[in-house]
């Protein structure tokens, strides 16, 4: 599993945005170390960055998720102190949605590369919540679209009381990311194009609400286990009833 | 007057822009707090008082081992990005440096230079972009072009805080590209840039350092 690094001007703010992105990804959760403000106050201390990096280093890299200003020049000066040899990624994420993407994706075992890109898209959800004209990156980036023979799907309607929000999309996350299957989620009232179930972001940003009903298709040579966990997992609400 | 520049000069450079920050400190913070965080001069005053009690406790006695700890206490008590930009240039400055007992006019400006090249790789500022290398850059280029022509350090050193003066007050005009300035685009014109000051603050530093060694 990859580490993560957070980098804030304020140690009240990291240490709630891990929290909150906790919630999100926190039954075995990743290696997540805090650098965050200098001598009590604000600011950011690229010796203390590096420290954080090599103790949350593991075989399977670092990303460092960072606030701004002073906190990107530290954390690039970090990566030249740090004696861990493990790859280290800077992202560019926003700091709140790209922590929690990146934890709930990290939780699930999924690459360094895979968590820093799902991170980096961390703003299509709002954009599109928003009504943006940007394009939703992380809907567009995705497993290609699978080949209809070996494809299998199920129909059913999101009936939890608050649809498919961060919490239940985090967790069909984590179930998608347990197999080897490409797995895809469409909402069939809105039509549109399906979205990868592994993305959080894209999850998040398509907004099904109760009551919509939604495909999931998945193919791969774990297809099947990996529609009979989603299933189990919608049809029982992802725990909230 | 000076001949080249020892070890000890140059942890009177470190003090005297030590001094000169605290003096400055209210002014420094002024010129941030019109178009940045209002944090410049206390937070560059709180690095430097570290970086004096860390030289004074256990003096270091190569302008490497010098640098190493201005450069390290700086990154670690600055918090703001001055504290990645002036450890940048200190780190890179006594790299340069090296464990040499004395530094010619040649010397200490390939320095200044390796200090220069680091700031503008951490902070990918250009000149003109109304930063720190506004003064930074014409200081260097002033010093190079006086050690050519076989200055002394201290002659090297002087017209170098002439080029940084000019260049800190050059940036008044200019409309931030980079840092919290940048935010207030256009309105960030007609204000004396604070990190362009506090250069122009430590080239002074070195010249007053050198002139009274």
């Amino acid at each position: 599993m990859i580490g993560i690094v957070v980098v804030s001007h304020s140690d009240a703010l990291a240490r709630a945005a891990v929290e909150l992105a906790l919630q999100m990804g926190g039954d075995a959760p990743p290696a997540i170390e805090i650098a965050a403000g200098v001598e009590g106050g604000f600011g950011t201390d690229a010796v203390a960055i590096a420290a954080a990096i090599d103790r949350a280093a593991g075989e399977d890299g670092v990303l460092v998720v960072m606030d701004l200003g002073s906190a990107i020049l530290s954390a690039e000066m970090a990566t030249e102190f740090a004696s861990s040899t493990a790859r280290v990624v800077l992202s560019p994420a926003p700091f709140v949605e790209g922590l929690i993407a990146a934890v709930v994706l990290a939780a699930a075992g999924a690459d360094l590369d895979t968590v820093a890109a799902e991170a980096r898209g961390g703003l299509s959800a709002k954009l599109d919540q928003l009504g943006s004209p940007e394009p939703a990156t992380a809907r567009e980036s995705a497993e290609a679209p699978t080949g209809a023979a070996s494809e299998s799907h199920f129909d059913a309607v999101i009936d939890n009381p608050s649809g498919l929000h961060a919490r239940p999309a985090a967790l069909f996350v984590k179930a998608a990311s347990r197999h080897d299957a490409v797995v895809q989620l469409a909402d069939l009232d809105r039509g549109g194009a399906p979205v990868p179930g592994r993305s959080l972001i894209a999850l998040m940003a398509l907004g099904v609400r109760p009551g919509t009903r939604i495909r999931v298709s998945a193919s791969g040579p774990e297809a099947r286990a990996a529609l009979d966990e989603l299933r189990a997992l919608v049809e029982d609400g992802f725990g909230e009833r | 007057m000076a001949g080249d520049a020892t070890t000890r000069d140059l942890i009177g450079w470190i003090e005297r822009f030590h001094d000169l920050v605290r003096e400055h400190q209210a002014e420094l913070t002024e010129l941030d707090s019109v178009i940045g965080d209002a944090d410049h001069g206390s937070n560059l005053a709180r690095g430097m008082d570290a970086v004096v009690a860390k030289v004074q406790a256990d003096a270091p006695t190569t302008p490497a081992d010098l640098f190493k700890t201005v450069g390290m206490t700086l990154v670690s008590t600055v918090g703001g990005a001055s504290g990645p930009l002036y450890g940048t240039f200190f780190l890179r400055f006594g790299g340069s440096a090296g464990a040499a007992e004395a530094l010619d006019a040649t010397a200490l400006g390939a320095a200044l230079r390796a200090g220069l090249d680091g700031v503008v790789a951490r902070g990918k500022a250009a000149p003109g972009d109304k930063t720190m290398i506004d003064a930074l850059t014409p200081a260097a280029d002033a010093w190079d072009a006086a050690a050519a022509s076989g200055a002394s350090v201290l002659d090297a050193a002087s017209a170098a805080r002439d080029a940084a003066r000019e260049g800190r007050d050059s940036t008044i005009p200019l409309v931030a590209r980079k840092g919290r300035a940048s935010y207030l685009g256009e309105r960030s014109a007609g204000h004396l840039d604070p990190g362009a000051a506090s250069t122009t603050l430590l080239i002074e530093a070195l010249a007053d350092a050198l002139a009274t060694s």
